[in-house]
């Protein structure tokens, strides 16, 4: 880790992983006590093949500034063929991200086995490090500001009030 | 052609054999004919724009019972796809193919489809048609520009988007009887014509037409704002051709990409 | 100020308007289609007599998506907070006058058994100046409802085209004259194209409807409809909204955003009933509203015969066909039995 790395931006990694490979490899790491950046969210699926694209753009718009998605290599799936559809899927959803400007180096794809907690550690590690380098998705975030209150008082508010009969 | 198209019409509706004739009418309005007398209204010109096959799948157009459709060669690719997809009943449908010279629409300076392939009855002869245009289209200057003007792009062009749908309904390929964009619980896209919603909406809209959009063209030409969506329908079809050697409609006996898979797919992003 | 006024003159005083803070909307090229838009820079705005854009001005009244207010989750305690409403001056420049007409029509329901603030507001804090008219296409039918190229029911002041690239100025409220002092209030004679044939009778189409809620005609005429919300959205007087909740953990804003009664579900009961469930019922429901259910209420038609619908309808249906169709039924029905005067 670099020591000129600001330390008031920590990025907001999610991870849509699948429950057999990716997330078992996730609890070996943590069995081991291997150590990775407590940045990652991990969002626990079935399998990938479940993992809808708009998953994907949720989570940027929820605010996460790089998204991971990992499952079983090809021909492990636990359901057999899941991670292929997937594969399919990504291959052809890239290229729309690309054509509308998303950064797609914001995304990432792993195969990642239930034995490969080292591998996990890794990837989580690269992640980060990459995400705190492009700093925040402000693009997308910018999309997605959600206002929670301005600073008025009700009164001083548009009042929608009945006719003259009410008063 | 016209008076060939009316009196297949009138034969075909006053013999039963189909209980509505979906075809043009002045000004290449759509029109449902289900009167052999109401024949005359149908034409044929080089203002048939529309993208007749979203009848087939709507419920009040089914209900009216077996239909004649006429299509030209842009058009019947949706047939194919929808044959495809189990949405339609070939057999059961009769297709009058036109052939056609182009109906002045920006797709028919690349059109590769001049003739349906596989109309029960073809009307009109093949022309000589102008080979495609060559040289570089609207999706070849949007990918030259960078990442972030591309972003810059779509964001303006969005800000203009009312959330009307009008690209989803005029889609032959839009029939989910509920959209996921009607889903509300939970939300999944917002209904706020608001940037973040739009681009939930663009991204779902083109994603779900991935592999399956024949490029008619019709959302652009629906949208009352004048947002070039058929561009993302487009990057989608060139980066399928490229993966998987795969054109929606072109081939009734190719295996629908998402359908299927393979051990072979190439990829090369995938850690 | 001359009450004759060039095109660099209009965009002098428009560029006045930007610089002093006002928000200035007008027809703005984009691409292929001309539409109303909130200026950036004077020079976007285009002064044409002849086209009318593809959007109408409600935008700047009632806006496709509007917060009504925020709410923020505490605990479980939840804050409600109002919008802060916006209070810049608004100047809708070279509207159409079948835009304007649509105003006081579209001011009744939002005054009626409730005062919509957020619409008054920007009502009261825009003046809007109309461009007359000096042609007409196949889809125009102001002059149908009452309307016409030079109406100035919603205008504050009105700009006629008198060749050569100049604009004369007409003042009609006090608003309009505010903006050009010098502008005389004297009605104008025209002097620009013929307005279009009326095409039907709205009194004639009214009493049609009020006897013919199931009548065969529906089907035949509307069954092409795809329902989509593009002839809702783009037309001047059309005014249903949805109101949903939006946000996330920590709160979030109830929006109001527009709807269309020809979506699916527009009219979708809980109980998973529609009472709407096929397009030609909702077909007949849009042209009720407008022409039977409003004007009963309102003693308004709920239509300024703009043409929006038609033209931006992707197969070409929008109102006026049907209207005709009603209109000659009820004429032949009248022939067969006079109405009693």
């Amino acid at each position: 880790m670099s020591e000129l790395v600001p330390m008031s931006f920590e990025p907001k990694i999610i991870a849509f992983v699948c429950n057999w490979c990716t997330y078992l490899g996730a609890d070996l790491a943590g069995t081991n006590r291997l150590e990775y950046p407590p940045n990652v969210r991990i969002i626990r699926l079935p399998c990938t093949g479940r993992i809808d694209f708009n998953l994907l753009v949720k989570a940027f718009e929820i605010g996460a500034d790089a998204v991971l998605v990992s499952g079983c290599h090809p021909g492990d799936c636990h359901y057999t063929a899941g991670n292929y559809h997937a594969r399919r899927r990504w291959m052809l959803f890239r290229s729309l991200l690309e054509t509308l400007g998303i950064e797609t180096e914001r995304i990432h794809f792993t195969w990642i086995s239930a034995a490969e907690g080292k591998k996990f550690q890794q990837v989580i590690g690269e992640i980060t490090e990459k995400a705190r380098a492009m700093g925040p998705y402000a693009a997308y975030q910018g999309l997605c500001q959600v206002q929670v209150g301005q600073a008025s008082t009700p009164a001083a508010g548009l009042q929608t009030r009945k006719p003259e009969a009410a008063q | 052609m016209s008076q060939q198209l009316r009196q297949t019409a009138r034969r075909l509706l006053s013999e039963g054999k189909v209980q509505v004739v979906i075809g043009y009418a002045a000004e290449g309005r759509p029109a449902l004919i289900t009167k052999s007398e109401d024949a005359d209204k149908l034409e044929w010109n080089d203002r048939c724009q529309a993208n007749l096959a979203v009848y087939l799948t709507r419920k009040e157009v089914k209900a009216l019972g077996k239909a004649a459709i006429v299509v030209k060669g842009c058009d019947e690719r949706a047939l194919v796809v929808l044959e495809k997809e189990s949405q339609i009943e070939r057999a059961a449908l009769y297709v009058i193919g036109m052939a056609c010279d182009g109906v002045g629409a920006p797709k028919c300076e690349r059109c590769q489809v001049h003739l349906p392939r596989f109309a029960d009855e073809m009307i009109g002869e093949a022309g000589e048609s102008a080979a495609p245009a060559e040289g570089p289209n609207g999706l070849d200057r949007l990918m030259a520009k960078s990442s972030a003007e591309r972003w810059a792009f779509w964001t303006g062009e969005f800000a203009r988007c009312v959330k009307c749908y009008a690209c989803r309904q005029v889609c032959p390929l839009c029939y989910c009887e509920r959209c996921i964009a009607d889903k509300n619980r939970p939300v999944v896209i917002d209904t706020s014509a608001t940037p973040k919603g739009n681009f939930a909406w663009h991204i779902t809209r083109a994603f779900h037409l991935a592999a399956r959009c024949v490029g008619c063209g019709e959302c652009t030409r629906a949208c009352p704002a004048g947002i070039p969506l058929g561009l993302l329908n487009q990057s989608l079809a060139q980066a399928t051709e490229a993966h998987f050697g795969y054109r929606p409609g072109m081939d009734p006996t190719a295996e629908p990409v998402f359908g299927a898979w393979s051990p072979a797919d190439k990829e090369d992003f995938i850690g | 100020m001359s009450a004759v006024l060039s095109v660099a003159g209009l965009a002098e005083l428009v560029a006045g308007w930007i610089g002093q803070g006002k928000l200035v909307a007008a027809p703005v090229q984009v691409g292929d289609r001309l539409l109303y838009q909130t200026l950036a820079t004077a020079g976007q705005a285009v002064f044409d007599a002849r086209r009318r854009p593809a959007n109408s001005i409600k935008e700047f009244f009632f806006p496709r998506h509007e917060p009504i207010f925020h709410y923020r989750l505490e605990g479980k305690e939840i804050a409600l907070s109002d919008v802060v409403p916006e209070e810049r001056e608004q100047i809708i420049f070279a509207a159409k006058p079948c835009d304007a007409a649509a105003l006081p029509i579209l001011d009744h329901v939002f005054n009626w058994d409730f005062e919509d603030g957020f619409y008054t507001a920007r009502r009261a804090r825009t003046t809007v100046v109309t461009l007359a008219c000096a042609a007409h296409d196949e889809a125009c039918f102001c002059t149908s409802v009452g309307a016409g190229p030079e109406d100035e029911a919603g205008s504050d002041a009105m700009l006629f085209d008198v060749g050569d690239g100049k604009f004369e100025v007409r003042a009609i409220t006090e608003k309009g004259q505010a903006l050009f002092p010098t502008a005389s209030t004297e009605p104008r004679r025209s002097g620009s194209g013929p307005a279009a044939e009326k095409k039907f009778d709205p009194d004639r189409v009214a009493r049609y409807l009020e006897a013919n809620f199931e009548s065969p005609l529906w089907n035949p005429l509307t069954l092409t409809c795809l329902g989509c919300g593009a002839c809702a959205y783009t037309c001047p007087t059309c005014h249903c909204f949805d109101i949903v909740d939006e946000g996330n953990a920590a709160g979030g804003a109830r929006v109001k955003n527009w709807d269309s009664c020809q979506f699916p579900f527009f009219t979708l009961h809980a109980s998973g009933h529609n009472p709407r469930a096929a397009q030609p019922q909702r077909q007949r429901q849009r042209l009720f509203h407008k022409f039977s259910i409003y004007p009963r209420k309102f003693n308004a038609v709920l239509c300024t015969g703009c043409g929006n619908c038609e033209r931006n309808c992707p197969v070409g249906l929008g109102v006026l066909k049907v209207l005709e169709a009603i209109d000659g039924e009820q004429r032949r029905l009248d022939d067969k039995e006079p109405v009693q005067a």
